[in-house]
């Protein structure tokens, strides 16, 4: 009964995997991580052109020409783009991720359910074993009255050596199935610590994010700061005269 | 005709052992014990009884077998899905995104930054002063980056180790799940060998007791025969417990080619190897259909040495026909096949399996 449950259970996960495979509605959309990773390898080799020699480009422009600040703003731009390109692979990655742990774990109480009916079909083969020996050892007797048994008693003797050997198989069995569980547990603890670790990577991204854009929205500031000083400093000029 | 009968019997064998649960099993496992109680004890003394009851053994170790069989199926099909499930590498996050150019860049901005901090730091320009603080701000803003840079970079290698981890985790759980699914594949071919042997078991034992509780043959006084009876070679070679007795058509899942029985009910008696009996059965009709529903005859004959006996019949009507009784893929079940000459609006063929009652 609890198998079957189990067995159910495996069953509705593959169909509710199946539905969501052929469900085209973008929500349910599984994601392309190959796509996504190359978009972050795109938007990355932008904003690297962009920004590895901004301060060398600037250094060339007078303050107030419009090229400063738009030079700021383009490779703030890139930057935003490259970084919110990384958030969405991040997000499909732990989504995929999340869902396999969950399946693990689903596996997992299969498993444990699986190693008790393991150790009652041990029993079971223990159970006939007896009962075939009991059978052998009745026919033996009966093989004294009656000779023409005998080959009967060989048949039964072969097969209570056959049963001997499923019931040995039967404890090997339980016996793996009992080990399987603390190597499931053991995965689940694996993939529940691979999940934590994709969160924490995941907000330390996202505050690097901010702190690049915290970062650009002050050089947008410098930018405009260095213009209005050299305003400044030509209206003066010009009094003076 | 064959093929479409062996469809039948394969079909009706595989709805009986439907059921994959270890229930199922036990249960098939109840029966069985309880229709072999003291077989083999009384087997030394016992007769026709025995002979009954060994063949009712065989067919309910065939039902256990069958339900085990299916139930160990099932489960190395789950463990095959397991093991799947684990053979793949776990997601992880690609380490080429984040590369360490960016941490480089960030650092370069901080260092100009900082030198140029330093040069205005004694000008006492006001706007100067105005430059400076903004690009005090600018640096600041650069090392808060440079620190988150360097936070997200410990979060990326413990991502890599958890991975890694994981990955060891998975392929040692993955073979034993191997592991498993080939357990399991072996103990199906070993079940099967077991369910032929006690089959064989069964039949052996039947014959045993029979030849035993045989008629001894004449005794020529003038040649030392061994005394032994072997069986009679008229004698159905499959125990007549496949045929005799009495039979239905099952309410549900029943299994028939051609005209669909609404009910059937056979008796089938044996004397002396001679047999003899009657089936009465109610066919459905096809919408429209004027016929008669109903067939009713007595059949007899003698038992032959192929499982399959052929008697002749004859209707309530009084019209011969053929009657053929085929053992089934179980000991519980029994092929019908009849055939009678022409007759209007009357059913004239049958094809379907019984179950013992």
């Amino acid at each position: 009964m609890e198998r079957s449950s189990g067995v159910l259970i495996c069953a509705a996960l593959f169909a509710c995997t199946a539905a969501h495979a052929q469900d085209p509605s973008p929500q349910n959309a599984v994601p392309d991580l190959a796509a996504l990773e190359q978009t972050v390898q795109k938007r990355h080799a932008e904003w690297e052109s962009l920004a590895k020699d901004l301060s060398e480009r600037m250094s060339r422009i007078l303050p107030c020409d419009p090229r400063a600040l738009a030079a700021v703003n383009e490779v703030s731009r890139a930057s935003e783009a490259r970084l919110a390109a990384l958030a969405d692979y991040f997000r499909a990655v732990s989504g995929k991720a999340f869902n396999e742990t969950a399946a693990v774990r689903v596996l997992l109480n299969a498993e444990e359910k699986r190693a008790v009916e393991a150790g009652l079909e041990r029993n079971d083969a223990g159970q006939e074993q007896t009962a075939a020996e009991t059978q052998s050892d009745a026919l033996a007797q009966s093989v004294k009255q009656r000779t023409s048994l005998e080959e009967s008693k060989k048949l039964l003797d072969q097969i209570v050596a056959m049963i001997r050997q499923r019931a040995a198989a039967a404890e090997q069995h339980a016996g793996a199935a009992d080990s399987a569980v603390p190597l499931l547990r053991d995965l689940v603890a694996k993939f529940e610590a691979r999940d934590a670790a994709l969160r924490e990577e995941f907000a330390a991204s996202e505050a690097e994010r901010a702190r690049w854009n915290g970062y650009y929205a002050a050089r947008r500031t410098r930018a405009q700061l260095e213009c209005t000083i050299t305003q400044i400093g030509a209206s003066q000029s010009k009094g003076k005269q | 005709m064959k093929y479409s009968r062996f469809l039948l019997l394969v079909c009706f064998a595989a709805g009986l052992i439907g059921q994959t649960g270890r229930d199922a099993y036990r249960q098939a496992y109840d029966v069985w014990q309880q229709v072999q109680t003291n077989l083999e004890r009384d087997a030394g003394t016992g007769g026709a009884a025995q002979v009954a009851q060994a063949d009712k053994s065989g067919a309910a170790a065939a039902s256990f077998e069958a339900t085990r069989v299916a139930h160990l199926k099932s489960s190395a099909q789950d463990a095959e899905q397991r093991r799947r499930l684990l053979q793949n590498p776990a997601t992880s996050f690609s380490p080429g995104l984040t590369p360490p150019a960016v941490e480089a860049l960030a650092a370069s901005e901080l260092q100009t930054v900082t030198r140029t901090i330093a040069r205005f730091a004694t000008d006492k320009d006001r706007a100067i002063q105005q430059l400076r603080q903004s690009l005090e701000r600018e640096r600041v803003a650069l090392a808060a980056l440079s620190d988150t840079i360097q936070a997200r970079q410990k979060t990326s290698e413990a991502t890599a180790e958890a991975t890694a981890a994981l990955e060891q985790a998975r392929i040692k759980t993955a073979a034993a799940f191997g592991d498993q699914a080939s357990q399991l594949s072996q103990a199906i071919t070993e079940m099967e060998i077991e369910g032929a042997a006690w089959a064989d078991y069964y039949e052996k034992l039947a014959q045993a007791i029979q030849v035993a509780n045989a008629p001894p043959p004449p005794v020529n006084i003038t040649t030392n025969v061994p005394t032994a009876a072997p069986r009679n070679d008229s004698t159905p070679r499959v125990p007549l417990a496949r045929y005799v007795g009495a039979w239905t058509y099952p309410t549900v899942n029943g299994m028939s080619h051609g005209a669909q029985p609404e009910s059937v009910e056979l008796e089938v008696h044996e004397q002396n190897g001679h047999a003899d009996g009657s089936l009465l059965g109610r066919f459905k009709l096809s919408p429209g259909g004027t016929a008669d529903p109903v067939v009713r005859f007595t059949f007899q004959g003698d038992f032959g040495a192929t499982p399959t006996q052929k008697f002749t019949l004859v209707t309530s009507d009084g019209t011969p026909g053929i009657l053929e009784l085929i053992p089934g893929p179980a000991f519980n079940l029994l092929e019908v096949n009849f055939q009678t000459d022409p007759r209007t609006n009357k059913i004239r063929s049958g094809n379907f399996i019984l179950v013992k009652k």
